[in-house]
């Protein structure tokens, strides 16, 4: 009986193994009976205006389209991928899923993610194509074909408190442009008033690598170089080192790496480097207390700033032709000129439209009211994808190089010795 | 067949040969019928997942039925122990039972031979306001203590600078974070081992305590020659538990404090195995700390044993 019930869990694990298939066909061409299809979002998960804008989205989809069912399905950022990864496991196949961008590699190959040239006829992608800007499209590529259809996201800006500014003798008028700038007016409102210089957003649990590598891009650094790691290598490595001497300098504050935007809104904090979809929450916050103002992620010296991208793509998941088309139609609803008129207002990313910004049926009303969107929106000409990583290990990998870069940051010993070892143990977990 | 399996196995073999085949298959199966829904569970939720566990610590996969698992052999365990990361996880769990010991056996013990001699009410408010910290939520008490610790508006910061003392970042500084999540995962277990040693305390036959006044002993000498080892069953109880899960008990507040930091601070195997299956999807790497905890607590636990049959005292 035991030597059975060993045998039953064995085939049933034979099983779940054998049914997961790959088939890349192309979709059908229109959804002519009732559909539902599962959306694994992270805003729908938020506590913010962003679930409540993502619901009426999805509510006016569906009303435009009768035959399709949309059901949103919440799960936190730093757990979506799990959990659609566990879901297909468990053989509940997910349709459409937003997952963010360092898992893009892993997504296309290992979660059989459909490419969009695949699945959709070549005019009609290019029609919905256009108008979109090309730096965004780039970002969710792998090996030439589109995985991710880039929807939420922004890049770092750079949020000060004025008021610390002028307690500590600076002129707000006049944000830090450069590192070095930045650099003295964080050790300036350390002495002066004794609440925290400078703080990026890049070292916390759920902020992923995107600041980071914004800033060590903007150097010319890279995080790798094919298969071969070189976050410790030249610019990359400049970079880590110039944090680390605005931390010796008291400039770059110590703080709880995974709550700085607390910090921030609670007046703690002059300078807070981080993605702009916190911005209406720190808005709110600051109101009565601090005035806010963001400006341009600083820059090294006169070398142009690389902004990454913070944020998400949108993933067809499904491998039935009707919900691929249902998935795709859902994909062309919300990222299209209503929706991302929508989503900046009210959930706070970027439009990837730029012909709705100053189009009065769109968002030229709402850019005039709220100029401070302005540095974010300048910032998307440079946009430069943010790079993940590849292999079975790629998640290891990168928390490896985090640890390594918080280590060489905050640690004791020497940041380039530091973040050469973690570079080497990385590498060892790189496909070869 | 009513009579009792126990009483017809004992019978010398010749006088117990029973009378058909389908009655000797019926005593044979009998005690394992009774003894199965015990031991399916302990298959099915203990003993299968360790031979799985065991299994996947030599394959490289990340639980991806569609991905192929990679026979690695030894590679995992290679990977893991030759990583700084797990030297310190080693190092910091062996820490955090050390640091709890004193609030998971000693506090508690002192408490509850203490509070034994307080009058009715008095014992009972008394008992009960230790209690408390046992029954809020981890989580919950996580967060309260997160805002307690904060460093530039948490109420102890506040405290401390009133004082005129500088300020301590509790769950940021690498050379307070780890002392302070032993104090969380402690402050929660006080109450649990003193509610366990009022019990056993409660329990010790009053005979003993007035025969040895009687004689003249003093107080101290009561608790030291009649109370302690009397007690001892239950302190080897606790220390042993105290071993094998204190560094589990933390995992909530290493979750929801700290991650593990800051710079690994605060990281130990459970949570690293945890880590490294659910952050990273590196089920060899996980499977293959598991084993490593597994080996290195069961040779622990049977050294355990080993002591608490050699040392305790039983009233008998």
């Amino acid at each position: 009986m035991l030597k059975n019930f060993a045998g039953s869990i064995a085939l049933a694990g034979a099983i779940a193994t054998l049914s997961a298939t790959a088939l890349h066909a192309q979709m059908a061409a229109k959804v002519d009976k009732p559909v539902t299809i599962t959306f694994y979002n992270y805003n729908l998960a938020s506590a913010s205006a962003g679930a409540d804008a993502t619901r009426d989205l999805i509510r006016e989809f569906m009303a435009l389209n009768p035959n399709i069912t949309v059901k949103g399905v919440p799960v936190p950022s730093n757990e979506i991928l799990s959990r659609v990864q566990a879901d297909m496991a468990a053989g509940q196949q997910p349709d459409v899923a937003q997952l963010v961008f360092r898992d893009l590699i892993y997504i296309a190959n290992d979660l059989g993610a459909n490419a969009l040239e695949d699945m959709v006829p070549k005019q009609e992608l290019a029609a919905h194509f256009t108008g979109m800007i090309p730096q965004g499209l780039e970002l969710g590529k792998v090996d030439g074909k589109t995985y991710g259809l880039a929807y939420t996201f922004s890049t770092p800006i750079l949020y000060y408190n004025a008021d610390l500014f002028r307690q500590a003798g600076l002129d707000p008028d006049k944000p830090p442009r450069t590192w070095a700038e930045v650099k003295s007016a964080g050790e300036a409102i350390r002495q002066k008033t004794g609440k925290h210089g400078f703080f990026p957003g890049a070292y916390g649990p759920v902020d992923g690598t995107f600041v980071y590598q914004a800033i060590a891009m903007s150097n010319g650094g890279q995080v790798r170089n094919g298969n071969k790691l070189t976050f410790a290598d030249g610019e990359g490595m400049e970079a880590v080192s110039m944090l680390r001497e605005m931390v010796d300098s008291g400039a770059h504050a110590r703080i709880d790496v995974a709550s700085p935007g607390d910090t921030m809104a609670s007046g703690n904090l002059g300078m807070f480097l981080y993605t702009s979809a916190l911005q209406s929450s720190l808005l709110k916050s600051a109101e009565g207390k601090f005035e806010l103002r963001v400006a341009a992620m600083p820059a090294f010296g006169e070398k142009a700033t690389r902004p990454t991208n913070s944020g998400s793509a949108l993933f067809v998941l499904s491998q039935d032709p009707q919900k691929q088309r249902a998935s795709y139609e859902l994909l062309k609803f919300l990222t299209d000129r209503h929706a991302y008129t929508i989503i900046t207002t009210k959930i706070g990313y970027l439009p990837l439209r730029l012909d709705i910004v100053d189009d009065p049926n769109y968002l030229a009303g709402w850019v005039a009211e709220h100029p401070m969107i302005r540095p974010n929106l300048e910032q998307l000409n440079r946009l430069t994808a943010n790079v993940a990583f590849p292999g079975p290990n790629y998640r290891q990998v990168e928390k490896m190089m985090m640890d390594g870069v918080r280590e060489a940051i905050f640690g004791k010993g020497d940041a380039v010795k530091t973040l050469q070892t973690a570079q080497t143990d990385a590498q060892r977990l790189m496909p070869r | 067949m009513t009579d009792t399996t126990a009483g017809t196995l004992a019978f010398p073999r010749d006088r117990a040969r029973p009378r058909s085949t389908s009655g000797r298959w019926h005593k044979l199966s009998t005690p394992w019928i009774y003894l199965a829904p015990a031991l399916l569970t302990l298959i099915v939720w203990v003993y299968a997942p360790l031979l799985e566990a065991f299994q996947l610590s030599f394959y490289r996969w990340n639980m991806l039925p569609s991905s192929p698992k990679r026979f690695v052999g030894l590679d995992n365990y290679i990977d893991l122990l030759t990583l700084p990361e797990m030297h310190i996880a080693l190092g910091n769990t062996a820490i955090y039972i050390l640091g709890l010991f004193p609030m998971s056996v000693l506090l508690p013990l002192a408490i509850a031979i203490f509070t034994q001699n307080l009058a009715g009410r008095a014992r009972t408010v008394y008992r009960t306001l230790i209690f408390v910290p046992m029954i809020i939520a981890p989580v919950v008490a996580a967060i309260i203590w997160r805002w307690v610790l904060n460093e530039d508006h948490g109420l102890l910061n506040e405290a401390l600078s009133g004082l005129g003392l500088t300020r301590i970042g509790f769950l940021i500084d690498p050379d307070y974070a780890l002392g302070t999540l032993i104090w969380i995962t402690g402050w929660k277990l006080i109450g649990f081992s003193t509610l366990l040693f009022s019990a056993a305390n409660g329990s010790i036959n009053p005979s003993y305590v007035e025969a040895a006044r009687m004689d003249g002993a003093t107080p101290w000498q009561i608790t030291r020659d009649i109370r302690i080892p009397l007690l001892s069953p239950t302190i080897l109880l606790l220390s042993m538990m105290t071993i094998l899960f204190g560094a589990q008990w933390s995992f909530t507040y290493i979750n929801v404090l700290t991650g593990g930091g800051p710079l690994k601070s605060t990281t130990n195997i459970f949570y690293l195995l945890w880590d490294y299956g659910f952050g990273s999807h590196s089920v060899g790497w996980s499977s293959a700390a598991g084993m490593i905890a597994f080996a290195g607590f069961t040779i622990i636990a049977l050294a355990c044993l080993r002591l608490m049959k050699r040392h305790t005292v039983y009233d008998n």
